[in-house]
């Protein structure tokens, strides 16, 4: 290597270096730190000792561990389709002409904005089933937060709530790169607003759409904060809506066991890859790149 | 060449200044003080800690102390991540039911030598609030610092418009299940609301009855005894009762909210939430008030009565830079004079055996005085809170057991012996 390459090269690797320096420190040291505890006992302080797969045989053999599972890759049959489809009508509906646009986009975009926890909480208020306002405008007396086959319903609607909008916006810039020109010539074609949607958006918007489904299938898969302020410890429902993310949060900070805890993200970490892996190659057969 | 080399050290440099400045915390002032941190969990007790160390600087001019407020949840977390970088602050409270862990693992100063006179500790504070301070191997690693008890709140006018004389020291189990039903068909409302919560539940009726949760030794559950299953079974039927909501009606309002809010009579409640309640709910000074827990009429053991009691204590780190400065706080703080500003703040009752009147006198401040004298009286039967070393690793699976029991999925005979369990073999998960 020439000394001008070589001076070239050491820039490069300076200016990349933070954000290298940044990953390593913030994502694959904690990353592989987990994989070793999972296969180590935890005592109190972070202290440990290595123990081999006793953690997985544990957490394989715990009934309660493949109901989170479930309830994990429910909440995701819940809230993916159907939060990605609200998404992308809403964006829809914000790419047309209609009065007070910049409004409604704010408006939609605001509990992006509002902490996931002041959300639950507040949400967790409108389904009480006492005193709620959701059970008083349907007059019923439905159990929204304890009955162990409505709580995961709930929760999906919470998040579907929250996400709508983000995802919403993340559409709409992809809308907003589809020529006029193709609806023009459709229409002149003949084409109903149906089938412009069937055969320019849909495609057109694909991208856009991958990426929205991917982000949010992990974020579904990672659910937390919003199941755990709005379930309780002490609710009878704990285990019919605990997600993987809250069992792990159980294990390893309400009873100690990080190593049990770990297992259960390293697993978490499996499924995930396996579903994006699913969806890359998947992807192929749907998404169009050519523009 | 030799400009990039400059560069680089110039780089360096500043890496290093950054890095350097982000350690150096200094525990002085700018004035040359000592400067300690105190750490704490409740809000509520900030202005009474703060008056403590406030009163401490007066004597001591070259110390000021800092008192912090971490949430509850936060706190234990943060503590121990302190605990493992060797940067726990200075001063900060001890709860029973994390002592043990601290202790056994070497992280509290022994502070069983912190006066002078050997008996101190025996003279000025009962043998509960001693046994709360203690490690495993029965050295004091916190000062006592308050006590408490949990008794039973009341809302006089439901019992009023039921015709049902208020509870009283005679008042028995049946006497609440009694009540509770006549204020139902009378009112409408809720009776006792039995929550399914350990130290403001079912412990106390267990004790009551003459069982037990751990042998004396804390080494096994006593939830195969007779005593502690018949206290069990009764207090978890109640919620089929019409007159107690279940356990689904909990998940969403805690028996407080809905006490407050005037949709049940009777709940168990701790006496350190007394003070906040008189000032968080104006509206309801005057129809409420408490009094000593029912006993049991014909318990297995002992005369029926019980309280649980725990209380808090100050700790230090065992490897604090300060420790000296801090171990002389310490010895202020377990004083009858700093426990004397702690009970008149108002903060809880000092686990100084003699103040209990200065905790008690806050509450002539408001135009119903409630009769928390009450409270105080049950010391005389308290029972410790129930603690050993592997309390972390049964006390969430207790919790999802009852729950199980609570929602009909399991027996309530097959899901105590589970208990049992839980607790028995929690050590080897240790």
């Amino acid at each position: 290597m020439s000394k001008a390459k070589r001076q070239e090269a050491f820039w490069g690797y300076l200016m990349v270096a933070p954000t290298i320096i940044g990953l390593i420190v913030l994502n694959f040291y904690p990353f592989f730190d987990t994989l070793k505890l999972s296969f180590a006992k935890t005592l109190p302080f972070g202290l440990y000792k290595m123990q081999g797969i006793d953690n997985y045989v544990k957490m394989f053999s715990s009934a309660e561990f493949w109901k989170a599972t479930w309830n994990t890759i429910y909440f995701c049959i819940l809230t993916v389709p159907i939060g990605v489809f609200i998404s992308l009508i809403v964006a829809i509906m914000l790419n047309s002409k209609i009065k007070g646009r910049t409004a409604f986009r704010a408006i939609f975009f605001l509990p992006m904005v509002v902490a996931p926890a002041a959300v639950a909480m507040v949400w967790k208020w409108m389904f009480n089933t006492e005193y709620g306002i959701i059970n008083s405008v349907l007059h019923a007396h439905i159990n929204w937060v304890s009955n162990p086959h409505i709580i995961m319903i709930t929760c999906a609607i919470v998040a579907i709530w929250s996400a709508v909008g983000y995802d919403a916006v993340l559409l709409l810039s992809g809308l907003q790169n589809i020529s006029k020109s193709y609806y023009e010539a459709a229409s002149l074609d003949g084409a109903s607003k149906i089938q412009q949607f069937f055969h320019i958006t849909l495609p057109m918007v694909s991208p856009t759409l991958f990426v929205v489904i991917i982000t949010r299938l992990m974020a579904s898969l990672k659910v937390y904060d919003i199941i755990y302020m709005i379930v309780e410890q002490s609710n009878p429902v704990l285990t019919d809506a605990q997600s993987l993310m809250y069992l792990f949060y159980r294990e390893s900070f309400v009873s100690g066991n990080q190593g049990l805890g770990s297992a259960i993200v390293i697993w978490t970490v499996f499924l995930i890859g396996i579903v994006t892996a699913v969806q890359f190659v998947g992807q192929k057969k749907w998404v169009n790149y050519e523009i | 060449m030799k400009r990039l080399k400059r560069m680089v050290a110039v780089f360096m440099m500043v890496v290093l200044v950054l890095a350097l400045a982000a350690c150096g915390k200094s525990s002085k002032t700018k004035d040359g003080k000592t400067l300690l941190t105190f750490q704490i969990w409740d809000v509520a007790q900030k202005d009474g800690m703060q008056a403590i160390c406030d009163a401490y600087s007066k004597k001591n001019p070259d110390v000021k102390i800092e008192v912090q407020v971490t949430s509850w949840d936060e706190y234990w977390t943060k503590l121990e991540a302190a605990a493992v970088s060797n940067q726990m602050p200075d001063i900060f409270w001890m709860h029973t039911n994390e002592i043990l862990k601290y202790a056994d693992y070497g992280k509290l100063a022994d502070l069983t030598d912190l006066y002078e006179d050997e008996n101190y500790y025996k003279e000025h504070f009962s043998d509960v609030s001693i046994a709360n301070s203690q490690g495993s191997d029965g050295h004091i690693y916190a000062v006592p610092k308050d006590k408490d008890t949990v008794c039973l709140v009341y809302n006089k006018e439901m019992f009023d418009e039921a015709k049902v004389s208020y509870p009283d020291e005679n008042w028995t189990w049946d006497d609440l299940t009694e009540a509770s039903q006549k204020i139902y068909d009378a009112t409408g409302k809720y009776g006792y609301m039995a929550y399914g919560d350990d130290q403001l539940g079912y412990w106390n009726f267990v004790y009551q009855n003459g069982g037990y949760i751990l042998t004396k030794d804390k080494e096994k559950g006593g939830f195969d005894q007779k005593a502690t299953r018949d206290a069990m079974k009764y207090y978890i039927n109640l919620q089929k009762e019409d007159w107690c909501p279940d356990q689904n009606y909990f998940a969403e309002t805690s028996p407080g909210t809905a006490f407050f809010s005037g949709e049940g009579a009777m709940f168990l409640e701790g006496n350190w939430n007394l003070l906040s309640e008189m000032k968080n709910y104006p509206d309801m000074v005057g129809k409420w008030d408490v009094a000593v827990l029912p006993k049991c009429p014909n318990p297995e053991s002992g005369d029926g009565r019980a309280t649980i009691s725990n209380g808090l204590g100050y700790a230090t780190s065992a490897t604090g830079k300060n420790l000296e400065i801090v171990k002389d706080f310490l010895r202020f703080a377990g004083s009858e004079e700093g426990q004397r500003i702690q009970g008149e703040s108002g903060a809880a009752i000092p686990a100084y055996e003699g103040l209990e009147d200065t905790w008690i006198k806050v509450f002539d401040d408001f135009d119903y005085v409630i009769d928390v004298q009450k409270c105080v009286d049950m010391f005389d039967y308290s029972v410790q809170s129930v603690n050993n070393k592997y309390r972390s690793v049964w006390k969430p699976k207790v919790t999802e057991e009852l729950l199980k029991i609570y929602s009909g999925k399991v027996s309530i005979d097959k899901g105590l012996d589970k208990i049992n369990e839980y607790i028995n073999t929690a050590k080897n998960d240790e």
